[in-house]
């Protein structure tokens, strides 16, 4: 059994425009240690994905159409509670993209990080804020005594991260979830978050889903990676498929606009051309016609279905892609992506 | 925190030194004086009271004279009651005022936090699009008119009870304050339930907010200690400027329900030209509201981390 599943998630929001269908059918499941990283563009639904079965989106105008989310086989779709207890804060840990904001600007860091613990655990004050210490301490910040008592405004994005990683982690949840977590720090501070998540995951043995739209953090975390694109996954499979045997066009335009620092401004930057599509209307057929270079006429009118990549060797994560290129009648040589050995 | 109230005290004496100059200055620049009532005087006595009131000596000579006297909290002799220091006139009016002040901005925020908080709970469904309305008449509509309509209602109530719920005016039991009070803090009050009620909502988009809701907090302890404690911040920075529509909104009240406060005695006091009464009383109303000032700012720090330790 997964430790965490969601399935056919469909999410949408009323809005004065319209309505927009920011997530279409996403599936995904997570186990224990596994990072999951989900990968695309801004705007492709990323976050509304975790952040509507954990009950984050506002509803309305957000709307939970369809779908379902497993935690250990309970179900827990928008937040619930397993046996009468809260999921999220005890299972469930997240964190955001921007620490400056994330925390409650008036309360102490030490009182932040205890209140779960008080929440949950049902520890005492004295019991949680000392648990919170040692919380600190565990996520590398110096002086963390100190540090525990003085407020969000004290502390730098780098540091306030690592209180919001030591207040996700207090209850000891089996899922983190981190909604880009390194996208507003320095790039050296990044490096540091990211490893200080390596290193916690090696000790306690959570599961991540990690959200970034950064290839190089994918390459650097994941175990299996989701490409998602208009509100779907376009494209999964271990990190070493979805990098070295790209199945769908999209991850090529992805991986083309990705900066690599081994190439000295040699290999130039290929921004994929145009815009992701309408939301509020996505297109009938494949939501990456209008910019794909391998578009042909039947991908304008039908949605491609998802397409299992065969693999030379047995791999412990399915390889699919959801791209007309792999209907088995069609014969165009696409550059560079991957069909199957 | 002790070196910024010290120097907020230090910035609230020049203010009121300030004000007692430019009060001084301007007083000495209004046509007319006590002197010259309709019982005309004759030269003689005029000069004798000149001279008691030190009103021969150069303007510039009455200036420091009267600095040096309220540097000591001397504020002088009343022109028109004979004997009466202005410094009883405020100690036994002021009290008055106070009381009636303090129930009106307590009223006010209190009411305003509530209904804002309210507002925003039921944003855009009935109680707030009722509360708003109303807001909107207690910001537009002038402070006299609603002690004229609150005196009017108190009539019309005793009338229909048969009995005197609330007294139609003068001072001295707690039913003589409330219908006064009322009165004087809804203007303040409509205003800190506007800004309450979009403080509360601009916080509910609050990142730190949604942070809170993954913890798993429970929704009380999330409105209490996430989203309430931030959202009075503002209402907090806005009591000073409150304190002052309060204070002088009270003028008019005191007025119209006939109660023996400072303001009144200050609006007769200009009226009779009765001038060391209206310099004490306008020094004193100064230096008052400058210490409000720091007063809120104080507490302020207190509830905003950001500025105590800054
Ligand atoms: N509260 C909301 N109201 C309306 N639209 C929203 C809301 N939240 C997200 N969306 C829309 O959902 C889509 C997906 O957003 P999001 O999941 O935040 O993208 P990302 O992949 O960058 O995390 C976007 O088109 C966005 O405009
Ligand atoms: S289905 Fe067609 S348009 Fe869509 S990615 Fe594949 S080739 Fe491109
Ligand atoms: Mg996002």
């Amino acid at each position: 059994m997964a430790l965490l599943e969601v399935s056919d998630l469909h999410v949408e929001f009323d809005t004065y425009g319209g309505t927009v269908h920011a997530v279409r059918g996403v599936d995904f499941r997570l186990d224990e240690g596994q990072t999951l990283a989900i990968v695309g563009e801004s705007g492709c639904g990323k976050s509304v994905t975790v952040q509507s079965f954990t009950g984050l989106i506002p509803m309305p105008p957000g709307r939970i159409v369809r779908g379902g989310a497993t935690l250990r086989g309970h179900d827990i779709l928008g937040g619930g509670r397993i046996d009468g207890k809260e999921v999220r804060g005890r299972e469930i840990g997240m964190i955001f993209q921007d620490p400056m904001t994330s925390l409650n600007p008036t309360m102490t860091i030490g009182d932040q990080i205890a209140e779960p613990l008080q929440v949950h655990a049902g520890m005492k004050r004295r019991t949680a804020h000392a648990r919170a210490v040692e919380l600190l301490e565990m996520t590398r910040i110096p002086e963390p005594a100190k540090r525990a008592e003085q407020y969000p405004f004290e502390f730098s994005g780098g540091m306030l991260q690592r209180a919001m990683i030591a207040m996700a982690l207090s209850c000891e949840p089996s899922v983190l979830i981190a909604d880009e977590p390194t996208t507003a720090l320095d790039v050296t501070i990044q490096a540091q978050i990211l490893d200080l998540m390596v290193d916690l995951q090696r000790e306690n043995g959570m599961a991540i889903a990690l959200i970034t739209h950064d290839l190089g953090v994918v390459a650097r975390m994941a175990d299996e990676v989701l490409v998602m694109y208009a509100g779907q996954v376009v494209e999964r499979g271990s990190v070493d498929d979805v990098f070295y045997r790209s199945a769908h066009p999209y991850t090529l335009g992805l991986k083309a606009a990705m900066p690599t620092n081994q190439s000295e401004g040699e290999q130039d930057l290929q921004p994929i051309d145009g815009s992701p599509p309408d939301l509020f209307a996505p297109p009938e057929g494949c939501g990456y016609a209008a910019r794909c270079p391998f578009a042909m006429e039947a991908c304008q009118g039908q949605p491609p279905p998802v397409y299992g990549i065969r693999a030379a060797a047995a791999d412990a994560y399915d390889h699919e892609s959801r791209c007309w290129l792999h209907h088995e009648d069609c014969d165009i040589a696409a550059e560079g992506v991957h069909k199957g050995e | 925190m002790g070196r910024y109230i010290l120097r907020r005290l230090v910035q609230g004496v020049i203010t009121v030194w300030f004000i007692a100059t430019a009060t001084f200055f301007a007083m000495h620049n209004v046509p007319g004086d006590p002197l010259q009532s309709d019982k005309a005087v004759s030269a003689e006595i005029r000069a004798n009271l000149e001279a008691r009131y030190g009103l021969d000596k150069p303007l510039m000579e009455q200036y420091f004279i009267y600095l040096a006297n309220m540097a000591q909290g001397d504020f002088g002799i009343s022109f028109t009651q004979q004997n009466r220091e202005v410094n009883d006139i405020i100690a036994e009016h002021f009290r008055i005022s106070a009381a009636l002040g303090i129930l009106a901005i307590a009223f006010a925020a209190l009411g305003g936090i509530l209904w804002g908080a309210l507002t925003a709970l039921y944003r855009n469904r009935l109680p707030d699009i009722v509360i708003m309305l109303l807001v909107i008449l207690g910001i537009s509509v002038p402070g006299f008119v609603f002690a004229g309509l609150g005196q009017l209602g108190v009539v019309n109530l005793n009338a229909a009870l048969g009995f005197t719920l609330f007294p139609v005016g003068g001072w001295g039991t707690v039913s003589h304050m409330i219908v006064p009070a009322l009165v004087l803090g809804l203007g303040t009050m409509a205003f800190l339930t506007r800004l309450m009620r979009s403080s509360m909502l601009e916080i509910a988009n609050a990142d730190f907010l949604r942070t809170a809701r993954a913890k798993g907090l429970p929704a009380n302890r999330i409105f209490r200690k996430h989203q309430l404690r931030n959202a009075i911040l503002p209402v907090v920075t806005v009591l000073g400027p409150s304190i002052a529509a309060i204070t002088t909104g009270g003028f008019v009240v005191e007025l119209v329900f006939a109660i023996p406060g400072l303001g009144r005695y200050f609006v007769q006091a200009v009226q009779q030209s009765d001038y060391t009464v209206i310099m004490g009383t306008t020094v004193f109303y100064g230096a008052f509201l400058v210490f409000m000032v720091i007063v809120v700012d104080i507490i302020y720090g207190f509830v905003d981390p950001r500025v105590r330790l800054e």
